[in-house]
């Protein structure tokens, strides 16, 4: 029977998960959490996390960790070298080498989030430092307060290049950024109408950017008064973005993209299921880490209208492929291949982000997902564990071919192993020396349409 | 997976097994074999729709010019084309200079526009405005597919093994492609469009893909069905690669190299009745003139050629062109010499079937709606006159409504 959300009740939705007997916490919800709140955790993290609550999971996802923790070090490190270098194409590998080591994968997941919401390419832009600033805001209030998100990015270098709002004056308004930033960054289109963008975008004039820094130029700015999605006075950019946050369609707008990157794909779900998320983020103030922690713990998130409901993204397939199994990787690879396969980061296709689901599907992007994690399985800075497959596999007593089998598709598939295809990879996993055909088994089992799931 | 699918999907392969192996087995001489088997399964003679999509909102203004409409020189103080440098339709209408190759489709009679076309209550947003060109429905209606992709569903009964149509680019599928039964695949480049393995591996991939499943959720059997159609059309694709000629006599540009592999495909009378590319970059809001006049040229000299290939081929009466944009820009350029989101723009068309020539009236400058064009002409207008006289299929189910054809086309 086909889904619909019109069956499924809004309270009882977002009612938080408690372990039960037909829904156990174990390692299969343990894995589901880890991989749609971060990018998937090996076999230790997994089995941790089943013996720990999923409220302390979730508490865990969410800590910050201290400033000179020696990952974050190590990633300064990488940004100076990379921003040194001046080309904006070396800032992907940096970020997926973020996304692949992170103690903080639910902070980098949700970047990446806010990248696609607040899409920005270095196609355009062509300044890694403007990049690199976008992508620290991002992060900086990436579980945190949407307000302050929006209004950064109304005077981030790059968004307004990216938008040709790098100049706006009060003779020519440019509705660009008037447009974009009710379309797609706070209501949806359909909640404002062309006389809204047209006083919203004299709202931003005098708003631009010189030396790569926002500046604001009183001399172009429009001081008249506006109406603003019915409200009338002489709005500055700041009140135009505030304006436009109070309507109720605005924590709607957010509270459905976040149910659809974290908790399923189709439909786009009605607004009577939305409304506790968005009453959440309203009285919140619009910070959106409540909204997220009350989406991570329940019941809906924990059942069978959410597991194996989102397509894999380009990144979640390669990053998620790797860490499922503690892996590492050259990142340069890592950033090639998703952009191959539609996902450039720093270099969304427009404005409008990914729009992610069935579209990351079709025949080229499904040959060429096979043929990345070909490339990567070759490539030979690609590490399993301390080494190899087989290594890893003995270390938790998982190397005998029936049971490496079974071991991998629980570490990897969100759905259960179909019996004849396992039956095929046990064939597979026997054949001849180990290490490559532990390989040639992790190849096929990327290739199946279950891995392409989360 | 419902049964009725997986039925679908063995069909579709055996179809495609017996339309490579007629190829592998022929060598050269296989097309003409190829096109027997390919016109036998189709409706339309064989008969090919390319669309060209011009992302981002082409400037109709400065593409078919009112070069002596002062109203047009008032309007765009800086983006005016000067009268001496428009390549002259008639006495009111002109092309962009950098349409060199498109004036040359049109002296030859193998060019078409329609001035102003576009739709009421115009949608400014381009991804809204450009769904409902692909889907022809607002956004309350639910947009499950798009009209290419209902035709190709509606064709279905007659056949088109398993490349109904093909989508050539690297970007994502243009929703337009979007069908309920069948899968049309995206190809960003024919050399990679294939496993980078052996035989052995295929066969494996292969195996484990199309390995029956007791349940498949929607998302589970979307990914097996166009697993199982990559994997068909990839084999297919890599035989017509290793037999077609090569193509010369076009621009290096994304757009000719795209068009250029449109022609050997059809060359090779593969069943596929649409192709489908793209050209980005149209969304022109600052310093617009270099920009714009670059693009043209890129659209204009890949289609040129694209004619002249298949020509050479002997292929060029199957074919069809529709290029479009999602809207056109304000009449009124910016203080950053550029335009913004408009409303009606032109829809060309080419090819020998094409009554050559310009179907419409100019738009009167003087008679704006909120300081755009507006349509004289539905965008489903347009394609009712494709779908029923070229590719011989009732629109009216299609289209969700009946629509007045144009007369582009020419009678036969």
């Amino acid at each position: 029977m086909a889904f619909d959300w019109q069956t499924i009740d809004p309270e009882w939705s977002w009612s938080e998960y408690a372990p039960r007997g037909e829904a156990p916490w174990n390692a299969e919800r343990a894995s589901h959490l880890l991989r749609r709140a971060g990018f998937a955790a090996g076999p230790d993290t997994v089995r941790r996390a089943a013996e720990l609550s999923p409220k302390e999971v979730i508490d865990g996802l969410f800590a910050d960790p201290p400033d000179d923790e020696p990952f974050e070090r190590e990633s300064r490190d990488l940004s100076g070298a990379v921003l040194a270098t001046g080309d904006a194409k070396n800032l992907a590998p940096w970020w997926f080498h973020r996304m692949l080591h992170s103690p903080q994968p639910l902070r980098e997941k949700a970047t990446l989030f806010w990248h696609g919401h607040f899409a920005t390419s270095a196609d355009k832009v062509n300044d890694g430092q403007l990049m690199f600033e976008q992508n620290a805001l991002l992060r900086e209030h990436a579980l945190g307060d949407f307000t302050a998100m929006v209004q950064g990015i109304s005077r981030d270098p790059a968004m307004l290049i990216y938008l040709d709002s790098a100049t706006n004056r009060k003779s020519h308004p440019n509705e660009n950024y008037a447009r974009e930033v009710m379309e797609l960054f706070c209501l949806g289109e359909g909640n404002y109408t062309e006389q809204d963008v047209r006083q919203v975008a004299r709202c931003f004039t005098g708003w631009e950017v010189r030396r790569k820094k926002f500046r604001f130029n009183a001399y172009q700015f429009d001081s008249g008064e506006k109406t603003i999605l019915g409200e009338t006075a002489a709005f500055t950019g700041e009140d135009a973005v505030r304006r436009i946050l109070e309507e109720p369609a605005s924590p709607r707008f957010i509270a459905r993209k976040l149910v659809r990157f974290f908790v399923r794909d189709e439909p786009d779900a009605p607004d009577t299921l939305l409304e506790p998320l968005a009453e959440q983020l309203r009285n919140d103030n619009m910070r959106v880490g409540g909204a997220l922690r009350r989406i991570f713990a329940s019941r809906l998130f924990f059942s069978a209208h959410a597991a194996a409901q989102k397509v894999r993204s380009p990144v979640e397939l390669l990053v998620g492929l790797l860490r499922a199994l503690d892996g590492s990787a050259n990142v340069r690879v890592l950033a090639d291949a998703s952009d191959q396969l539609g996902q450039a980061v720093f270099r969304p296709p427009s404005v409008k982000g990914w729009d992610g689901g069935r579209a990351w599907i079709n025949s080229a992007t499904l040959l060429g997902r096979a043929n990345s994690v070909r490339r990567l399985l070759n490539d030979e800075n690609t590490r399993f564990g301390r080494g190899g497959l087989v290594e890893l596999a003995r270390r938790f007593d998982q190397s005998e071919p029936s049971r490496f089998v079974r071991w991998l598709a629980t570490l990897l598939l969100a759905v259960p192993l179909p019996s004849d295809v396992e039956r095929q990879l046990v064939r597979l996993a026997e054949r001849g020396e180990q290490e490559t055909n532990f390989r040639e088994v992790l190849y096929s089992m990327a290739t199946l349409p279950e891995f392409q799931l989360a | 997976m419902s049964g009725r699918c997986r039925m679908t999907t063995r069909r579709e392969f055996l179809q495609s097994a017996l339309a490579s192996s007629a190829v592998v087995s022929m060598g050269g001489a296989a097309p003409s074999l190829f096109g027997k088997l390919a016109s036998a399964e189709t409706r339309g003679d064989g008969r090919v729709l390319v669309v060209v999509q011009l992302t981002g909102g082409n400037d109709g203004l400065n593409t078919l010019i009112p070069f002596r409409d002062p109203e047009y020189r008032k309007a765009r103080p800086k983006l005016a084309i000067p009268s001496d440098r428009v390549l002259k339709i008639d006495e009111a209408l002109g092309f962009h200079p950098s349409l060199g190759g498109v004036a040359g489709l049109l002296e030859e009679g193998r060019f078409a526009v329609v001035p102003a076309v576009g739709y009421d209550g115009p949608n400014r947003s381009h991804f809204e405005s450009m769904d409902i060109w692909h889907t022809c429905m607002r956004k309350t209606a639910p947009r499950r597919d798009g009209w290419i992709g209902r035709y190709l569903d509606s064709a279905k009964a007659s056949g088109s093994g398993d490349l109904p149509a093909i989508h050539l680019g690297p970007e994502q599928q243009p929703l337009a492609l979007a069908a309920q039964t069948l899968r049309v695949p995206s190809i960003a480049s024919i050399d990679r469009f294939r496993l980078q393995d052996g035989d052995d591996t295929y066969d494996r991939v292969k195996q484990l893909v199309e390995s029956p499943r007791e349940s498949a959720t929607g998302l589970l059997d979307f990914v097996q069905s166009s697993a199982t159609s990559a994997l068909n059309a990839s084999r297919k694709l890599e035989e017509i690669a290793r037999n077609a000629p090569g193509a010369a006599g076009y621009p290096s540009t994304g757009l000719a190299e795209k068009l250029a592999t449109v022609a050997k495909l059809i060359g090779a009378e593969l069943p596929t009745r649409v192709y489908y590319v793209m050209l980005d970059g149209f969304d022109t809001h600052s310093q617009q003139a270099a920009a714009h006049a670059g693009l043209l040229d890129q659209w204009s000299g890949a289609i040129g050629a694209f004619f002249r290939h298949l020509s050479d081929l002997g292929h060029a009466d199957r074919v069809l062109l529709l290029s479009f944009s999602e809207f056109g820009r304000r009449v009124f350029e910016n203080a950053s010499e550029g335009t913004d989101h408009g409303a009606a723009a032109p829809v060309w068309l080419a090819g020998p079937a094409v009554s050559a020539g310009v179907h419409g009236e100019p738009p009167d400058l003087t008679k704006l709606v909120e300081g755009d064009i507006p349509h004289s002409v539905d965008f489903r207008q347009v394609y009712a006159t494709i779908l029923e006289r070229w590719l011989n299929t009732p629109s009216q189910e299609l289209l969700g409504g009946t629509f007045e054809p144009i007369d582009f086309l020419r009678r036969a």
